[in-house]
């Protein structure tokens, strides 16, 4: 075994992978965060009084985990649903947690949690209501979510804080209102974050002069990346932008890399012309240049979170030295451990309270609005709210890195012998918005970044198969996206895997099934094949509409599986339309049926995105694009019916957050294709390369 | 200067003139429940309606709409006991998942269907399509407008 293949393949290595290492003034000691077992989770239970209290071990973000856990939670106390509270995070009631990412609240939580559950519900009934309670573990089989009969388990209930939300009652970070709260904003250039930039002059008479102005701080700012800023407070939020205006700063910004350069560096024919590549994901048999069956490559490009709320965060700086936040972040306890060490205070005068969060997707998992507001606050000695404008959002927060891939495929007997994938992209759990360039340097040579790898590893029994990568670092800032590199990495492996097929002469499903032998993802593609016709509705085109029928499958983190069948109707001026998607899912056991179809929708919605709309440009050492104007994300009118199936054989429950974003946009792109001959390569796929060509 | 809002007449204090509407509405009346998703009118979170009709209130400065009648999600329904039938529509269904664009997504729908009770689904995807959801509810914010327009 190679030494990085077996880096990787240890498991070890979760989350941030030099955890412990003190990197700048802003980037705490990022502790180890293990997986959280029973007696951890006997601290988010509680039983107060003749209540029932959960503090949430996780952040809500749409997922609706709240439902999910106050099922498992009231299912093993034997509870009614009115008896138990459930209250979002807090940075001072439970001890720390694991982000919340990677699709875990389920598959990791929720046995924790009852475990918790039903050991506080034994005491209980012994009448044990006082002192410490120990963990009383017990086998999976008697925890009553793995019961036959269950109560809520497999259910679909009423969804916590929904009618909160249709009623537009306060629960998001930018929701908070404090007496006297005054409205920030930090400045920074306008250029990618990974280039060293500073104010460097502003005018600060025009500025003061403006109705509403109260301050401008300029020390003591955190850099995001290497990318300094000047805050402004001011006593309403539109006055803001006046004083911004009126500032006018001036920056003194360092050279960074020309658009032409970042393209040769994520230009993976470039990439593989200099030689070997760092990161092995998979090394099987040989693979050795020959001629190649299938030779194609894939770019597919940054793309934004687009969540529809702007990060935000509410700081209170009380005067005695210390502050108090409400915030919608991934990991309010990165965010407390961040900012007490920014602002020189224990971490137990840094309070931070959880807000449901406006969509996350991955984006939301560093510390950035909450340092700026937490300063400002301090400098004015107020409560201060911070809401990064739109643009900001674009410009300064961190993006899907792009990624540029080479696959070559032998087939021998119509089936794949030799598969070879090598493919460049940019950092994600390693981000560059926290991680400065040694570490990263340190992590490309030795473990790579295991986001980026995530899904690179084909479900596919192939004798000779290699999988590997190189990074770049890049001056904007990349980071984690839903489903990590597995969305990407899945697009261009079941866009290969369709053109084998084809050149095979050989249906896809048929063609995939040939080479699966995990049962579940056979299950699931065999489902969705039964559910959608596959391809018996004929070809029919009418009035100038193509249609085509498109398929993927994949797996996620290993422990999940999807398949998509995607039927299109593409216009001869190239238009897509998309008229139905069906999905088989199998996510191991369920806890809330109509959810776990949430996210499956979701990410469908996310695999259009994908293949139509997502994209992102550098361009004058910025990104270039601003609103969703130049930006635009999937509308209602593009998404079509979709059904979707739920598999569940008995198996432990798993994540279903970005689950089928594996087998979504590829089903859609090889769609595409079938219907008009169009393999695509260039992600968001352009009307151009759609439209029939007239010859003449 | 005065500004109706759910059917209470406010007063605009002078620092708050240069305002835009949404920013009064959520900073200075309280009223949070519509949302700020880009400031310029592109995404729908900030929707309200202004003498019925949807308008982005992030693209409105709060002078613009004294002597109209602002509606905001707060109040949408008339009793504060009985959610709207559209609001009603969203929990059964469950549209929700993040929650973040959907007062708006209800208010712009409520706007279609005092106009038009019955819209086609054509009619449903050309007055929704302004209203942005990363969530991906798309599907179901149509089942539920479809639901209430059935019923009425």
């Amino acid at each position: 075994m190679k030494r990085r293949t077996f880096l990787l393949g240890a498991g070890a290595v979760v989350g941030f992978p030099l955890a412990g290492c003190v990197v700048t003034k802003i980037i705490p000691v990022l502790p180890k965060r293990p997986m959280p077992d029973g007696q951890a989770a006997m601290g988010w239970i509680h039983f107060e009084e003749g209540n029932y209290f959960l503090d949430l071990p996780r952040i809500e973000m749409g997922q609706n985990i709240t439902t999910g856990l106050k099922q498992v939670a009231c299912e093993e106390l034997g509870i009614e649903w009115g008896d138990l509270e459930v209250r979002m995070q807090q940075t001072s009631r439970i001890e720390r947690v694991r982000s919340t990412v990677g699709s875990e609240s389920v598959a990791n939580f929720a046995i924790p949690l009852a475990q918790a559950c039903a050991t506080l519900r034994d005491a209980i009934s012994e009448g044990k209501l006082k002192g410490r309670l120990d963990l009383i573990e017990r086998p999976l089989s008697e925890l009553k979510m793995f019961n036959q009969a269950t109560k809520v388990i497999g259910k679909s209930p009423r969804l916590e804080h929904v009618e909160k939300i249709v009623r537009g009652e306060p629960l998001y970070a930018a929701d908070m209102r404090l007496k006297g709260m005054l409205f920030g904003r930090v400045l920074r250039a306008p250029i990618a974050g990974d280039i060293p930039s500073a104010p460097k002059g502003w005018n600060k008479e025009a500025a003061s002069a403006i109705t509403g102005f109260v301050s401008i701080v300029s020390e003591g700012i955190g850099a995001l990346g290497r990318s300094k800023g000047i805050g402004i407070v001011a006593k309403t939020p539109g006055a803001l932008d006046r004083i911004a205006d009126a500032l006018n700063v001036e920056w003194s910004v360092e050279d960074g890399p020309s658009q032409a350069a970042i393209e040769a560096a994520l230009d993976i024919d470039e990439v593989a012309s200099k030689g070997a590549f760092s990161n092995i994901v998979q090394d099987v048999g040989n693979v050795a240049e020959g001629s190649w069956d299938v030779d194609l490559r894939f770019d597919i490009p940054a793309a934004a979170h687009a969540a529809i709320e702007p990060r935000a965060a509410v700081s209170n700086y009380y005067a005695k030295g210390k502050v108090e936040l409400w915030v919608g972040n991934q990991d309010i306890f990165f965010v407390r451990d961040v900012i007490a060490k920014h602002l020189s205070l224990s971490q137990s005068d840094v309070i931070v309270n959880a807000q449901r969060v406006g969509g996350g997707f991955g984006g939301k998992s560093i510390c950035t609005v909450e340092l700026e507001a937490a300063v400002l606050s301090r400098a004015v000695g107020v409560p201060v709210k911070v809401q990064w404008t739109r643009e900001q959002e674009f410009a300064q927060a961190f993006h899907r890195p792009p990624s540029s891939h080479r696959i070559q495929v032998a087939l021998e007997n119509k089936k794949m012998s030799t598969w070879h994938h090598r493919f460049v992209s940019s950092h994600i759990l390693l981000t560059n918005a926290a991680a400065p360039e040694w570490i990263q340097a340190l992590a490309d040579t030795f473990v790579g970044d295991m986001g980026v790898a995530r899904g690179a590893k084909i479900p596919y029994a192939v004798e000779n198969q290699r999988t590997e990568y190189d990074l770049v670092r890049l001056p904007y800032f990349t980071g984690p996206w839903r489903g990590l590199g597995a969305g990407p990495n899945a697009l261009a492996v079941e866009s290969a895997v369709d053109e084998c097929a084809s050149q095979a002469i050989s249906d896809p499903i048929e063609f995939r099934l040939r080479h699966l032998k995990d049962e579940r993802l056979r299950r699931v593609l065999e489902r969705v094949r039964n559910m959608s016709g596959w391809r018996t509705r004929g070809a029919a085109n009418s009035q100038g509409m193509r249609r085509g029928m498109g398929v993927a499958c994949g797996v996620y983190k290993d422990m999940s599986y999807s398949a998509t069948v995607v039927g299109v109707l593409v216009s001869d001026k190239g238009e897509v339309k998309i008229e139905h998607i069906w999905c088989a899912q199998d996510s191991g056991l369920i806890i809330n049926p109509d959810q776990v179809r949430a996210q499956c929708e979701g990410n469908h919605v996310w695999g259009i995105g994908m293949v139509l709309t997502d994209g992102l440009t550098y361009s004058d050492f910025a990104i270039e694009e601003s609103q969703f104007s130049d930006a635009p994300i999937p509308r209602l009118s593009s998404i079509p019916p979709m059904t979707i199936e739920l598999l569940e054989q008995g198996d432990p429950p798993a994540g279903a957050g970005e689950t089928s974003i594996v087998s979504a946009a590829a089903a859609l792109a090889n769609a595409i294709c079938d219907a008009t001959g169009h393999r695509i390569v260039k992600f968001p796929v352009s009307t151009l390369d759609l439209e029939v060509k007239t010859v003449g | 200067m005065l500004i109706e809002v759910n059917h209470k007449v406010h007063a605009i204090p002078p620092e708050w003139r240069e305002e835009r509407l949404l920013d009064f509405l959520r900073e200075y009346l309280g009223l949070t429940g519509s949302k700020f998703g880009c400031g310029a009118g592109l995404c729908g979170a900030c929707t309200v309606t202004v003498d019925g009709v949807a308008q982005r209130s992030c693209s409105l400065n709060v002078q613009s709409v004294v002597g109209a009648e602002v509606k905001t999600i707060e109040g949408l329904s008339a009793d504060s006991q009985v959610a709207h039938a559209l609001q009603q529509a969203w929990m059964d269904i469950a549209v929700p998942q993040c929650g973040y664009c959907q007062a708006g997504q209800i208010m712009n729908a409520a706007a279609l269907l005092e106009e038009n009770p019955h819209p086609t689904d054509e009619e449903i995807e050309h007055a929704m399509d302004g209203n942005l959801c990363r969530c991906g509810t798309y599907n179901r914010i149509r089942s539920a407008i479809k639901d209430v327009a059935g019923r009425s």
